[in-house]
């Protein structure tokens, strides 16, 4: 429907999203599935599971586009869909690097003191 | 009316902001002596909720992120500072680009700091721009002349110039760099310019020579010797803060004059 | 940069220094041979390329005194960082982006030796 009303996203490089709602859902399950392999207390699986979330509901309460996109309040819905694709790439990487561990090594003594 | 109200707002934040720092006191007195008609403060007015939000979006990237973080800081400027880890340059950029709350996904600038007297010398600096919630951070990590940096290319396509740029003027190398070579000095150039150990008048003078018929470079030879330059402005710039003179150190009765140079 | 790094990796060798390119002095000085042979092979190509007044001979002593220069540093991570600029060194060579005069800055053909006894400091008029 929305496909049909929108011509155009106005960015280059973004094309109008045919099934939004589909993709999303999509998106949104493939980046909690990837969380679950990030320990449960790992503050980045904490706020990114709250903030997919709470989007997810939008998406899943939501049928119409453009209310949803108002709601989720984060530009258009193909943004949205770009965010969630990069989200997803980034907690797969995550899982990677391990940012939850303790920090790897203090800074040598005076390192951030300025003026020296 | 209106413009009255806010000159009281103004005024009482000002007072309010004389109470917390009395640093400011000083240079505010002066100020009110030289000019009687308009008595608003000409303090930077301080900008709480930015600062606010500031911190808290620091202290949400220090959550997050742990293992590379090892400090944060907003600046009197209100600027965002993470400092974090070198092995955590790529980590970091990466997830201030494609966190849906931070979205930092371009590269204003990438630069070193040379400051010699620290165990590692160099700090690098990147200053990230989110164009979807209009905020700007910066990275800071540290290096010195032989440890490698990784290279923030593949995060960032921007950093290609930035990386040659900072290993051409401070000789900082970047791992995996796609093209790492000199990008602003001339071939054959040896050193780095922005090293504070380089000399400001440079190693090598080029001239033409008419007997080999072409440009040659030859070691600096200075007509005069090094002269050491008064840089600072005449004027004063503020003269609230003008530290107080230190006073000649008092003579005992006995000790003899110290030398005039 | 080599002496004053030299000695801050020696104060630190407690700590594990992050390799640039080689693990061990053997493999830095593997690259180095590398980078020579390079060199070597190359300096036929750019005397006819760049049509310098020298022979290949004067061209291939020029390199050998320029790697042993530095043949006393034993810091594999001085040494590939040298490698590393020396292969710009030879890539900026080889694609003429160079121009003779860069090439000619390695010979010094112009450049007289400073004085240094009083009398010809003297004749130079430079002070003493």
């Amino acid at each position: 429907m929305a496909g049909l009303l929108k011509k155009t996203t106005g960015l280059v490089g973004l094309a109008v999203s045919n099934n939004p709602h589909e993709r999303l859902r999509i998106l949104y399950t493939k980046i909690l599935d990837s969380l679950q392999t990030i320990p449960q207390d790992a503050a980045y699986r904490k706020y990114t599971e709250q903030l997919v979330n709470e989007r997810f509901n939008h998406v899943k309460a939501e049928p119409d586009v453009e209310k949803l996109e108002k709601k989720i309040n984060c530009g258009q819905i193909e943004e949205v869909i770009l965010q969630a694709e990069y989200e997803l790439r980034l907690s797969r990487k995550m899982s990677e690097w391990k940012p939850w561990e303790p920090l790897i090594e203090e800074p040598p003594a005076n390192q951030w003191k300025w003026p020296i | 009316m209106a413009a009255s109200l806010v000159r009281v707002v103004r005024g009482g934040l000002g007072r309010s902001f004389n109470i917390a720092r009395s640093s400011c006191v000083l240079q505010q007195q002066s100020r009110l002596q030289s000019s009687t008609t308009d008595n608003r403060p000409t303090v930077r007015p301080k900008d709480a909720v930015t600062h606010k939000q500031l911190a808290a979006f620091g202290e949400y990237v220090a959550e997050m992120m742990p293992k590379y973080v090892q400090q944060v800081e907003v600046t009197s400027y209100n600027e965002l500072e993470v400092m974090i880890h070198p092995d955590g340059v790529i980590p970091m950029l990466t997830f201030l680009k494609d966190h849906t709350n931070a979205q930092f996904k371009s590269m204003i600038d990438l630069t070193a700091v040379d400051i010699p007297t620290r165990q590692n010398r160099f700090e690098i600096v990147y200053n990230l721009l989110s164009l979807r919630y209009n905020s700007r951070i910066r990275v800071k990590t540290y290096t010195d002349e032989l440890t490698p940096v990784d290279s923030a290319v593949p995060v960032h396509m921007a950093a290609n110039w930035y990386e040659r740029e900072v290993w051409d003027m401070f000789g900082v190398f970047f791992a995996d760099h796609p093209d790492l070579r000199r990008i602003l000095t001339d071939y054959g150039f040896e050193g780095h310019p922005f090293r504070k150990d380089f000399p400001l008048s440079g190693y090598v003078e080029v001239r033409y020579d008419d007997e080999v018929k072409r440009v040659v470079a030859e070691p600096v030879e200075l007509s005069q010797e090094f002269r050491k330059f008064d840089l600072n402005t005449p004027w004063e710039v503020f003269p609230a803060h003008r530290e107080p003179k230190e006073a000649a150190p008092k003579l005992e009765a006995g000790d003899a004059a110290p030398e005039k140079k | 940069m080599a002496s004053t790094a030299a000695t801050r990796t020696a104060a630190a060798t407690a700590k594990v220094v992050k390799p640039i390119l080689s693990r061990d002095l053997d493999e830095a000085k593997r690259r180095v041979r590398e980078l020579y042979r390079a060199w070597y092979r190359e300096i036929p190509n750019t005397v006819t390329s760049f049509q310098l007044d020298i022979s290949i001979r004067q061209g291939r002593d020029k390199v050998r005194e320029m790697f042993d220069k530095n043949k006393h540093i034993t810091d594999p991570r001085v040494i590939d960082i040298l490698v590393i600029k020396g292969k710009m060194d030879l890539q900026e060579t080889i694609h003429i982006w160079k121009q003779r005069t860069h090439i000619m800055r390695y010979f010094h053909l112009t450049e007289e030796p400073r004085p240094t006894d009083f009398l010809s400091k003297f004749y130079q008029g430079q002070d003493p």
